[in-house]
């Protein structure tokens, strides 16, 4: 069983604190998937469980072992690292080896181990080049085979994807999905990329300047953001916040329009309370485009100001409670900037938040 | 269409210039060395010939000569070539041993005062050879270290340990730390991860920072003049004074023992050439 | 816990510290304390006997000391221009060159590979006012002239600064031609479209590219500017009558042919500050050159 549990992780750097005692537990097979912007600490959290880094303060497990003071080579893991890091003296059949090789294993043993490993990545053909003869996706590929030989207990992934093409990138996401079917080992993700996150992850761990800010599954984060800053960072595009203020049980915007204070917040919110209004453009759509006709719906006529036609959908750019906001059009015909349409925003599926503090108000 | 035209000589004047300047350059780059290896293969009487004597005639007398051995105010050529090749292998050896471990120190590790530390050491190899050469002929008299292989060894490893420090630390840096990284994850320590993956990767580097050290010593002459004293320590650089007599000189013979120096200066510095161009404005470029 | 000791950068270093403080810092301390001393090699006890700054003073109000020391200073100056000057020139020769172009760069690592003993020889011999090859090629071309290239003053000094130039120039060649082969091609193509001249483009967009490089060049020649001593101890020796007598020919002839080490030794500071002065120098250019165009750090 190798669940990895970290305890009040703490992480500093001299007098800077990069990660402040964090705590997560991961179970056998999940995959985690570490979120968030740059500087967030989510590769420093990474690389302490790898063991690339001190651990300051708190504790680190695997598999209910204490590790921290463990060097990476006893802690039975393998990692994928952002620029693969393959030994560019080696062929790719002695870079997949590499590990056992170490660990002085049979040259049998070791040939059959390599040998799977690149039957489930389709490396065989490879198998004598060097890594400056491989392609970014083959390399990719190559790093993860390496990690796979070892069959460790955890897999780490410090952002594998965001060396390749958009297209390369939707692939290997794919592929890494598939390996996590197939192999069934925990692994831990890191990624700045919010749409690796949703699609890859079990559980997503979003965090933001050395702190987590919510852990759950993509659709949690997705649709109950605990707050403003969750609910920008995952889904694209981003959710709207529009400002407005608590007036006689509705919400008064700045450009004077009032709507009603959504299900989910309501009685929660006192008067005069500034808060932000939050909806994703999923769920402002011209009239006759909804999708989903239950519920609570508040209709608005709105100026078109660009239009960005994606194919299946349109996004439409308008102003909306002084600001600009996104609405989605699901049977997109083509718009005119300038042009008025009557929107209807979907009210069940709005969010409420505290305009200090930027938290969810939800029961 | 004038203008054109007169685009079009411009251009043709500027590539006959060029040409004539590039032509140049190299004549006065080569001919110097052409002229030490042609008139080691002429007979003294025409180097001497007055007038000159423009059509060269051939003679291996000088070689001949100089592998004769120590007889007859012949140079003892093999001693100097066996002690210059002792001293500068085994200086080399050590100083990149040394050098290594302290550039990989710099590339590797973060600490307070790198640069101060950094530039410290260049410093000492600012020093002048000549200045060093008089308190280290002392202090080496005293500890009879005057006059051996040794002396004249770890005299040139502390003069070449900088600057092997200096390239290789340049050559480690172009090195990705993650390569280590894996290293460690795939079950390796911190010392088989150096001489398993950094020190493979980085080889041709640590090469040509060899064969810098390795030159430097070849063609030490201020402290090896003073530091040598019999056949037994002195080096080629030193040995070339012996063709020199009070108020003549042995031109020929000089011309020979100078060929013998350069040729492998020359072979090992053809086989490295672009890694120390590289490692040179590596270490120096990225700070 | 682990136990507490050296950090391991500070455990890698040891050996270079170790060996730099056995064979330079030792004798460098030992020669500074002798140099406030009358030692001569002949009588050891003069060792023991402090003079204080005696030698100092000696060498400060020293008219033949002050005229080593200035063309020192002149020659270094003048000789590491002109190797600049004429390494960029070369450089840009090689990069405009369109075939060939590596085996032009190997002939040009050619001098760097000479011993500096071996260059001074070569001049010496090319210099020769008898059987040399400038003063041969001379007579053939019908001038009944024999130039004392190494007799007069000024001749000699210019055979000398000759030498070390033909040897250090290709370090400049070779370093700047590298940073010409790295130089990024958009700055200089959006330059051409907007017009600048050839001129222009290189003084405002090349030139500050190369100057890190320049500086490379500068501190690598400036570790080992005393080199030039080899060449001069063997093309003249300091003479004729001191004409051509540099810091270093002076310094060695003070201590091994006069014997009198400690005022050798104070000489030596003397030349050892000249080099760290020129190697602090170029450092803090090429820092600054780094800084101005993106790459420290």
């Amino acid at each position: 069983m190798t669940e990895v549990t970290l305890s009040n992780v703490v992480k500093k750097y001299g007098a800077h604190q990069a990660v402040h005692g964090i705590d997560l537990d991961i179970a056998d097979g999940e995959f985690v998937v570490l979120v968030g912007p740059s500087g967030c600490g989510k590769s420093t959290t990474l690389r302490m469980i790898a063991g690339l880094e001190d651990i300051t303060g708190g504790e680190v497990s695997i598999g209910g072992r204490v590790v921290n003071d463990l060097p990476p080579r006893e802690r039975n893991i393998s990692m994928v690292f952002q620029n693969y890091a393959l030994y560019p003296h080696m062929t790719v059949r002695e870079n997949l080896g590499f590990s056992l090789h170490i660990a002085k294993q049979e040259p049998a043993q070791i040939k059959t181990a390599v040998d799977q490993a690149a039957g489930i990545l389709g490396l065989d053909e490879l198998m004598d080049r060097k890594p400056a003869e491989l392609s970014g996706g083959q390399r990719q590929r190559v790093a993860m085979g390496r990690a796979i030989v070892r069959s460790p207990d955890v897999f780490l992934f410090d952002e594998p994807l965001s060396n390749l093409d958009a297209k390369l990138r939707t692939q290997m996401r794919a592929e890494i999905k598939k390996l996590h079917q197939k192999i069934g080992n925990t692994i831990i993700y890191v990624t700045h990329d919010q749409v690796e996150a949703m699609t890859l992850a079990d559980r997503i761990v979003l965090m933001r300047d050395g702190h987590i800010v919510q852990v759950g599954t993509p659709l949690e984060l997705f649709n109950t953001p605990v707050d403003t800053f969750v609910a920008t960072f995952i889904g694209s595009p981003p959710m709207n916040l529009v400002d407005g203020t608590v007036r006689g049980g509705n919400i008064q915007l700045t450009d004077g329009q009032s709507l009603p204070v959504p299900v989910g917040a309501r009685g929660l919110v006192r008067e005069g309370q500034d808060v932000q209004f939050g909806f994703r453009a999923d769920n402002l759509m011209p009239l006759g485009h909804a999708v989903d006709e239950v519920g609570e719906i508040h209709q608005v006529d709105l100026t078109i100001t660009l239009t960005e036609p994606l194919g299946t959908e349109t996004i439409l750019f308008t102003t909306f409670g002084g600001i600009e906001v996104q609405a989605k059009m699901f049977n997109p015909r083509p718009v005119r900037p300038g042009e008025q349409m009557t929107f209807r925003l979907v009210l069940d599926k709005c969010h409420v938040f505290d305009a200090a503090s930027g938290t969810a108000i939800r029961s | 269409m004038d203008r054109n035209r007169t685009h079009r000589n411009r251009k043709r004047i500027l590539a006959a210039l060029h040409f004539t300047a590039l032509f140049l350059t190299m004549a006065i780059i080569c001919i110097p060395g052409l002229w030490i290896v042609l008139n080691s293969f002429r007979p003294t009487v025409e180097i001497m010939a007055k007038p000159p004597v423009w059509n060269p005639s051939f003679t291996l007398d000088h070689y001949r000569a100089m592998f004769g051995g120590a007889g007859e105010g012949g140079v003892p050529v093999f001693s100097y070539f066996r002690n210059s090749l002792i001293i500068s292998v085994v200086s080399t050896a050590i100083a990149i041993l040394i050098g290594m471990s302290g550039g990989y120190a710099f590339a590797r590790y973060k600490f307070k005062g790198k640069s101060g530390y950094f530039v410290g050491l260049m410093l000492f190899r600012a020093v002048p050879g000549v200045a060093l050469s008089l308190p280290l002929f002392i202090v080496f008299a005293k500890v009879g270290l005057i006059d051996t292989h040794l002396g004249l060894i770890l005299v040139y490893v502390a003069m070449n340990v900088p600057f092997t420090i200096w390239l290789t630390d340049g050559f480690f840096r172009q090195i990705p730390k993650e390569l280590h990284e894996a290293a460690e994850i795939d079950g390796c320590t911190r010392w088989q991860a150096f001489w398993k993956v950094e020190f493979p990767v980085a080889k041709s580097g640590v090469a040509s920072a060899a064969i810098f050290a390795f030159l430097t010593s070849w063609n030490e002459f201020a402290l090896a003049s003073q530091l040598t004293r019999s056949v037994g320590s002195k080096t080629m650089p030193v040995g070339l004074l012996d063709f020199t007599a009070e108020f003549t000189i042995n031109w020929g013979g000089m011309c020979a023992l100078a060929v013998l120096m350069i040729i492998p200066a020359l072979i090992l510095t053809f086989l490295v050439q672009k890694h120390l161009i590289a490692g040179l404005t590596f270490g120096g470029v990225k700070g | 816990m682990p136990r507490r000791r050296l950090p391991e950068w500070f455990l890698l270093l040891l050996p270079a510290i170790i060996v730099i403080a056995a064979v330079v810092l030792i004798p460098l301390i030992f020669s500074l304390y002798s140099s406030f001393t009358p030692y001569k090699l002949t009588r050891p006890s003069t060792l023991w006997k402090w003079i204080g700054t005696y030698n100092y003073e000696k060498i400060l109000t020293d008219a033949k000391f002050w005229a080593a020391f200035g063309r020192t200073v002149l020659f270094l100056t003048i000789a590491l221009n002109v190797e600049m000057l004429l390494g960029l020139g070369i450089a840009l020769l090689v990069n405009k060159v369109t075939w060939g172009q590596r085996t032009l760069r190997t002939v040009l690592m050619f001098p760097m590979m000479f011993s500096p003993i071996l260059v001074g020889f070569q001049f010496k011999f090319i210099f020769n006012d008898n059987i040399g090859l400038v003063n041969n090629v001379l007579q053939s071309m019908g001038f009944n002239v024999a130039l004392p290239w190494l007799v007069d003053g000024k001749l000699a000094m210019f055979s000398i600064a000759f030498a070390e130039i033909w040897m250090s120039t290709s370090v400049f060649a070779i370093l700047i031609l590298a940073g010409l082969f790295a130089m990024p091609r958009d700055p200089l193509e959006a330059a051409k479209v907007d017009g600048c001249t050839p001129w222009q483009s290189f003084r405002h967009i090349s030139l500050p590219f190369l100057m890190p490089f320049i500086y490379i060049a500068m501190t690598i020649r400036s570790l080992d500017v005393a080199r030039a001593y080899d060449i001069v101890q063997i093309m003249t020796g300091g003479g004729p009558a001191r004409r051509t007598e540099l810091l270093w020919t002076l310094m060695s002839r003070t201590g091994y042919v006069d014997a009198r080490m400690g005022l050798a030794n104070a000489m030596g500071y003397v030349s050892i500050l000249l080099s760290i002065f020129f190697t602090v120098y170029f450092f803090r250019k090429l820092s600054a050159a780094r800084a101005e165009i993106g790459m420290g750090g």
